[in-house]
């Protein structure tokens, strides 16, 4: 009786496309939730598989990039300088975090920063990210110089071989960073580190030490050591940022979600009013195929009919706006599991929505229907 | 002749805001196969409610009441709604067409009800529709039909499963003298062919036009005629 269904939801066309709209809008935006959640994930593990075998010690008490740390240059070196530790100095260094500019809502990324890094380790916190234009090395020992990220290019307006002022001091472009799966890579505007020191007022001082353990199997051993010499120092490694990380992201996750529960209920709302509404207005109707032999069953699965089509309709649209919303927010798109997935949840969105008005109509007498009027 | 239609001590009370109204009160009633009976009386008689009764779209308060031999009364609501599809016909006061379905379209859904699909159905579909006139207008919409094309297409839909009874409450109600008459005409052609008819009017001269007119008043049949 599909037909059926269809016939009765082009007869009352504008209800219809009210209907199919907003159950559109609840689909993308359960889709565009997905998406952000894809989005946060992916950037998490792209900027934590970078630090697989990393050791980050900072100033105890602050968080990750460490803009509010601030440790003695001297402390840092004596890290450096032990050998006991085993470390693999040509990716250790120390380094200068300064945010530049702050993410729209508190839980996301900053939208710029300066890293300063020694001459000669610029590949220490981005490995060997290579360059779309210019150079990703400092050149010689000039300290007037910046490699910018591909967003930093951007939020600076500044190409290879541009001058740029940051802080007030005229830096020279020497090169901009491909886009990297770090984020941090790609927003950052990474000068030497004394030009760093300068810039802001922390001769003397950095941000952090990163370091690399020599044998990836020996950093924990390391850590601990340093956490039991440095009792006032925060020593974190990959996992540790990995615990921190998924705390940070439990409450934009956690809120992520409600907006995609919020979006189900509001499409199971509107289709079971728009169905309770069409019930009651077509009693008649309804009481009509009962006298002429048509069951309850047949009667609830005409009704079913109806909401399911409309929330395919509504659906599958919806659904596939939220392939361009992946592109906007340069996240990876959706798969083909992921997009069935926000399919299934329009049609359990009409399943749930039907199920009442459908149930109203199988109670429809058919004596009742014969002398309404 | 077989009865069709057995009713003894027939009872229906409802109850409205704690008063019981008694519609029936102990109706006693055959109809033989290949019978064009008439009910009729005033309003309020019960006549409706008795066709509402044997038509299996309500249940008695009390007494017995028998289709073909088989007791309507202790049915339970899927049994009285297989009755309905395959054993009788309605044609209602006001035609009762689905009005999202064209003509054709009206007619083949009780035939689908029935189980008889695709080629088939539209078959007889299209042959009654042309026994009753209206052939040519078949992919019409209710809305497009005067009130007489429409009962006739409520008759074509109420005959399409060769029902044993065909039941109709006021078929002329609604339409004018002349029209109503074509529409009496069409049920003593069916009920020549055989087919087993119950109609309640309040019309005398409607009802004069059956074979057996019976009256009814205050919820008991008077006699007959």
């Amino acid at each position: 009786m599909f037909d059926i269904a269809i016939k009765n939801l082009f007869t009352r066309k504008t209800r219809s496309i009210l209907c199919i709209l907003a159950v559109m809008v609840s689909v993308y935006l359960n889709g565009s939730t997905a998406t952000m959640n894809n989005r946060m994930y992916d950037a998490m593990t792209a900027e934590l598989a970078r630090y697989m075998g990393k050791i980050y010690v900072q100033q105890g008490g602050s968080s990750y990039p460490p803009f509010d740390s601030t440790i003695a240059q001297a402390t840092a070196e004596a890290i450096l300088a032990r050998t006991d530790l085993g470390l693999n100095l040509e990716e250790s260094a120390p380094l200068i975090f300064v945010r530049m500019e702050r993410g729209m809502m508190p839980f996301m990324p900053a939208k710029a920063m300066v890293i300063g890094v020694p001459i000669g380790k610029e590949n220490v916190l981005f490995g060997n990210v290579e360059a779309t234009t210019g150079a990703n090395r400092f050149p010689g020992t000039a300290d007037d110089v910046v490699i910018l990220g591909e967003q930093a290019a951007n939020y600076y307006n500044a190409m290879a071989g541009q001058d740029v002022t940051i802080n007030g001091q005229t830096l020279h472009v020497v090169g901009v960073l491909k886009r990297s799966s770090m984020e941090s890579a790609n927003i950052a505007a990474i000068v030497p580190l004394p030009t760093a020191q300068r810039l802001f007022g922390k001769e003397g001082m950095v941000s952090a030490v990163l370091l690399t353990a020599g044998n990836v199997n020996k950093v924990e051993k390391v850590s601990a050591t340093l956490r039991q010499d440095y009792p006032v120092l925060e020593v974190t490694t990959q996992n540790d940022m990995q615990q921190e990380a998924q705390k940070v992201m439990r409450m934009p996750m956690f809120y992520m979600s409600m907006m995609s529960v919020t979006a189900f209920v509001v499409a199971v709302a509107v289709i079971m009013s728009t169905m309770v509404m069409a019930v009651m207005e077509r009693t008649r109707e309804i009481g009509t195929l009962r006298a002429i032999g048509a069951s309850r069953r047949l009667i609830l699965s005409i009704v079913l009919a109806e909401t399911l089509i409309l929330s395919l309709i509504g659906g599958i649209p919806g659904t596939l706006l939220s392939v361009p919303m992946a592109a906007v927010m340069q996240s990876r798109l959706p798969t083909p599991v992921q997009l069935t997935q926000i399919v299934i949840f329009a049609l359990v969105a009409g399943t749930l929505g039907g199920l009442y008005p459908a149930w109203r109509a199988t109670q429809v007498d058919p004596l009742e229907a014969l002398r309404y009027e | 002749m077989d009865h069709i239609i057995e009713t003894h001590d027939l009872w229906k009370v409802y109850r409205m805001d704690g008063l019981a109204v008694e519609a029936l009160r102990g109706v006693n009633l055959t109809v033989e196969a290949g019978e064009f009976v008439a009910l009729v009386g005033p309003s309020g008689s019960g006549k409706s409610t008795l066709l509402h009764l044997i038509g299996a779209m309500d249940t008695p308060t009390r007494g017995e009441m028998r289709l073909n031999g088989r007791g309507l009364a202790q049915m339970s609501d899927a049994e009285r709604t297989r009755l309905r599809c395959h054993e009788i016909g309605f044609v209602f006061q006001t035609f009762n067409l689905l009005p999202t379905l064209s003509v054709l379209e009206n007619v083949e859904i009780a035939l689908r009800l029935a189980g008889v699909a695709g080629r088939e159905g539209r078959t007889r579909a299209t042959e009654l529709l042309e026994r009753v006139g209206l052939g040519g207008r078949m992919r019409h919409l209710p809305r497009q039909l005067s009130g007489g094309e429409r009962q006739r297409v409520a008759i074509a839909r109420a005959l399409a499963n060769q029902p044993a009874l065909l039941l109709a409450d006021e078929p002329t109600g609604n339409l004018d003298s002349a029209t109503g008459q074509a529409i009496v005409d069409l049920f003593r052609q069916f009920n020549a062919e055989g087919q087993t008819i119950v109609m309640v009017t309040h019309n005398p001269e409607v009802a004069a036009q059956a074979v057996r007119v019976m009256r009814m008043r205050d919820g008991k049949l008077m006699g007959q005629s």
